[in-house]
């Protein structure tokens, strides 16, 4: 059995988260690396960055991102797997309900066998350790046979124990007879039938079941702790039944050093008594007393001893047992009441936690060290039941969602200023903004570009290569046409005749230079016009961008502003009811405390009652006949005289018979 | 009913009853007196009487517990709801880049830290735990920057430091140019195993 981790990881729901993200993985992958980690292809970013917080065992981020990321449609291609996930991540914040009713909806559809098994299996047990009984039933009932056969066993074992807890002794009784698994499972359902047939005063057929676990052949701590316990139920069973010789040697197995032995002493003691034997009862009983006093073994050890002096006729030992029995009694009542006092000033919890690494969340936290105060030495069962470690858990959770939430304060109004200031911002650049775009006429611009390319194509259409010329160009040309319009004036005149020719060379030239380099201006010229066409677009576009931010930051500031303040009003609201919750968990958990100090108190008192009752009869038995009074005896020798002595009750008990818990 | 079997039938009951739950128990948080926080029952009775679940949570702790359940509800919620918030205020779409890293099975590389340039500035450096490691050996991949770039063409370098082949220091870039869109950039930094040449390789992924 993997005891050890089942007990510190109540819930192996790693098992089933881990299982399902690569077990998908896997499937995808012909031939998985021998090491054991097949190489995998990242479907959805967002899915493995909430598998990272996953692994990292910091369940909270990881929880909060799988949300975000469903909520920003980035789970495309691992929903489901992400859907099963979450549905494990509530249950590992203790949310069973979110959690039962995301399995349940994912459940009906078609999820493989091996999903749903593992699913309804987990949802089961936090059910069951949470004490929803009828749910865990109905949802381990959902399991299939087809599963890991210790899935399965543990499954088979939590139905029985259920029905042990809700009294369904036969049910569970059918059960168990049926089961068959591995040898350490089997043990565990063996003792548990062994138990359940106790219950229903089955003896007889008890001891067959009960006496093969305890007889068991094993070196497991956790199987000889179940040893022990088979040993010391079938021991006290068969005192219970009048059978004191037979429970002897049974009760004798249990292992001296382990944490049943007081309670095996104290059953060997009575075993001893129940035949006769007063003087060998003292034997385990004075052994006992040496124990320390927070056991309850130890406490009744107080009175046996006593009991057995009486019972050998050791009045006079007897008497000063009681004497010292009624002075511890005291000590302890004193020093319970002082305990009870601490815890009542509200510290419990927060001494329990003192210890523990705030910083992040995990399912399987449970409390590793008790701290070194007053109250803890009396509460180590309590503190162990799955009762106060859930409530416990609880309370550390809402204490780390409160920080969570004082850090996100901070954020939130560092968003709030982030906000101002781009307001202002905003404020202080619009006039200049506007200032811009009233003095930048876009439209006369883009008319402009129009007319300009017009004239371009103008240019092209009659071939006025001159248009395109140089400013120098072009000024000499003007000069050859005012020369031209010169001679044209005057076509008779023979003394321009000279000039004339001189005037018809150069404006050849010059036309064939232009000419020439017409062709590459006119394709500048087009280039620029395009260039200019991208340039108006591109401003085109920024004021629009720029009107539409004009028009659109306050609404989109505004919009953040109202979110930031809903937000915040949601921060306040659940910060308020974190500290109430919290406060009425811590309550809570203290008065178990205060009624397991209680309990125990009151059994004291009882004890302490008995004991003075005892100690008047024996003070009365002496007082009104001294020929029956027994000698002063030393413990060594009072119970030699009555060896033989048949075990009788002692005087009847007090008028109010006490409600003691052992 | 004398002392004897008055004690005697409150101590076998409370045994078995604390027995016979030991499965479903959590281990005690350290070692001390095995009591049980079983109730006694009657002194007289003969045979020890079912005890109607005994181990289930009073109903307070349940109304308590149903509580706490809405309320971390809520709570988780509330903290999707500000993730959302402060992404979409800090990172807007129109202007995020987030960068990813992730391992595909890591036999050749262990992962010690890693560098991350934009446009010849640095804008991350991570150095790795052995849990961060190994979380993304497991198959996780971590947003290891998000932060904001105008439209346009950036170029993104990384280098990656860590343990090589035969434990051997182990030093590689990787480079992309990309463009910035409209919308958010995703890009992904991959750590791969070269089998045939039995080497680490590292590339970068541009999720459209």
């Amino acid at each position: 059995m993997q005891g050890v981790i089942h007990r510190l990881r109540p819930f192996f729901l790693g098992g089933l988260l881990l299982a399902l993200p690569l077990a998908a993985v896997q499937a995808k992958n012909a031939k998985p690396d021998p090491n054991g980690l097949a190489p995998h292809q990242v479907q959805d970013l967002a899915y493995g960055d909430v598998l990272f917080y996953f692994f990292e065992d910091d369940y909270f981020d990881s929880i909060t991102r799988l949300l975000a990321a469903r909520q920003l449609g980035r789970l495309p291609h691992t929903e489901e797997e992400a859907e099963l996930l979450l549905g494990g991540l509530y249950l590992s914040l203790g949310e069973h309900v979110e959690a039962g009713r995301i399995f349940e909806a994912l459940l009906k559809k078609n999820t493989s066998e091996f999903v749903r098994n593992r699913a309804w299996f987990y949802l089961g047990k936090v059910w069951y350790q949470r004490g929803y009984l009828d749910e865990s039933e109905r949802a381990l009932r959902q399991v299939s046979d087809k599963i890991d056969p210790r899935i399965n066993a543990e499954r088979y074992m939590m139905l029985a124990q259920l029905m042990m807890r809700q009294g369904r002794y036969d049910d569970a009784i059918t059960a168990l007879s049926n089961w068959k698994g591995a040898p350490d499972w089997t043990a565990y359902a063996q003792f548990n039938l062994g138990v359940a047939l106790v219950r229903r005063g089955r003896l007889q057929e008890a001891i067959g079941y009960l006496d093969r676990v305890g007889t068991m052949q094993t070196r497991s701590e956790e199987l000889l702790a179940l040893k022990d316990k088979a040993n010391l139920a079938l021991g006290f069973a068969l005192l219970q039944g009048q059978r004191a010789a037979e429970a002897r040697p049974i009760l004798q197995r249990v292992r001296l050093e382990g944490p049943y032995s007081s309670k095996a002493l104290l059953g060997v003691g009575w075993a001893d008594a129940g035949v006769g034997e007063f003087k060998r009862a003292l034997v385990p009983w004075l052994e006992l007393r040496k124990r320390s006093m927070l056991d309850s073994a130890v406490q009744e050890s107080f009175l046996t001893v006593p009991y057995a002096y009486v019972q050998l006729s050791a009045f006079g030992q007897a008497a000063e047992f009681y004497n010292t029995a009624i002075q511890s009694f005291d000590n302890e009542l004193k020093q319970i009441d002082d305990s009870i006092e601490g815890i009542r000033t509200g510290k419990l919890l927060d001494r329990l936690l003192s210890d523990d690494k705030k910083d992040t969340l995990t399912w399987y936290w449970q409390l590793s060290n008790l701290p070194n105060a007053p109250e803890s030495r009396y509460l180590y069962a309590l503190l162990a039941s799955n009762e106060f470690q859930e409530g416990l858990k609880n309370y550390r959770e809402l204490n780390f969602m409160s920080r969570n939430l004082d850090d996100w304060r901070d954020d939130v109004s560092a968003y709030d200023d982030m906000l101002d200031t781009r307001q202002e911002a905003y404020n202080r650049r619009v006039p200049k903004a506007d200032a811009v775009l009233a003095a930048t006429d876009l439209d006369g611009l883009t008319q402009k570009r129009v007319d300009f390319e017009s004239r371009i194509n103008e240019i092209e259409k009659s071939n006025d290569v001159a248009a395109l010329g140089t400013p120098q160009e072009q000024e000499t040309w003007a000069r050859l046409k005012n020369i031209e319009d010169y001679l044209a004036a005057h076509p008779n005149d023979p003394d321009l005749a000279e000039m004339r020719e001189k005037h018809r060379l150069m404006k050849g030239v010059m036309y064939w230079r232009l000419s020439e380099s017409f062709k590459a201006r006119l394709w500048n010229e087009r280039r620029s016009v395009k260039e200019l066409e991208a340039e108006l677009k591109e401003t085109q576009k920024r004021a629009v961008l720029v009107r539409q931010a004009r028009v659109g930051t306050p609404l989109t500031t505004g919009g953040y502003a109202s979110r930031v303040a809903a937000i915040r009003a949601r921060l306040d609201q659940l910060h308020d009811r974190l500290a109430d919750v919290s406060e009425r968990q811590n309550e809570f958990l203290q008065s178990l405390a205060i009624r397991e100090l209680e309990g125990q108190k009151q059994r004291i008192e009882t004890y302490e009652v008995q004991a003075r009752y005892e100690l008047a009869a024996i003070y009365d038995r002496t007082s009104n006949g001294p020929a029956k009074a027994a000698p002063k005896a030393t413990p060594n020798d009072a119970p030699a005289a009555q060896d033989d002595a048949p075990a009788t009750p002692p005087a009847t008990p007090p008028a109010t018979p006490p409600q003691a818990k052992p | 009913m004398n002392l004897k079997y008055r004690i005697l039938s409150i101590a076998a009951c409370a045994v078995l009853l604390s027995a016979g739950l030991a499965v479903g128990q959590t281990a005690p948080p350290a070692q001390g007196a095995p009591a049980s926080d079983t109730p006694a029952p009657p002194a007289d009775a003969q045979p020890a009487p079912p005890a109607p679940a005994p181990d289930a949570p009073p109903p307070e702790l349940k109304t308590l517990d149903q509580e706490v359940q809405g309320l971390k509800k809520d709570v988780v919620d509330l903290n999707k709801d500000l993730f959302v918030l402060q992404e979409e205020l800090l990172f807007p779409a129109n202007t995020q880049v987030a960068l990813y890293i992730s391992m595909d099975v890591g036999t050749f590389f262990a992962l010690d830290s890693v560098t991350v340039k934009i446009d010849n500035k640095e804008v991350k450096n991570y150095l790795y735990t052995a849990r961060e490691a190994d979380a993304l050996l497991k198959g996780g991949v971590q947003q290891i920057y998000l932060g904001n770039l105008k439209v346009g063409k950036h170029e993104l370098v990384a280098f990656f430091t860590g343990k090589g082949p035969v434990e051997r220091d182990y030093k590689r870039g990787a480079t992309i140019n990309f463009d910035k869109g409209v919308g958010a950039k995703y890009l992904e930094l991959k750590i791969t195993d070269r089998v045939p040449k039995h080497q680490p390789e590292f590339m970068i992924k541009d999720w459209e």
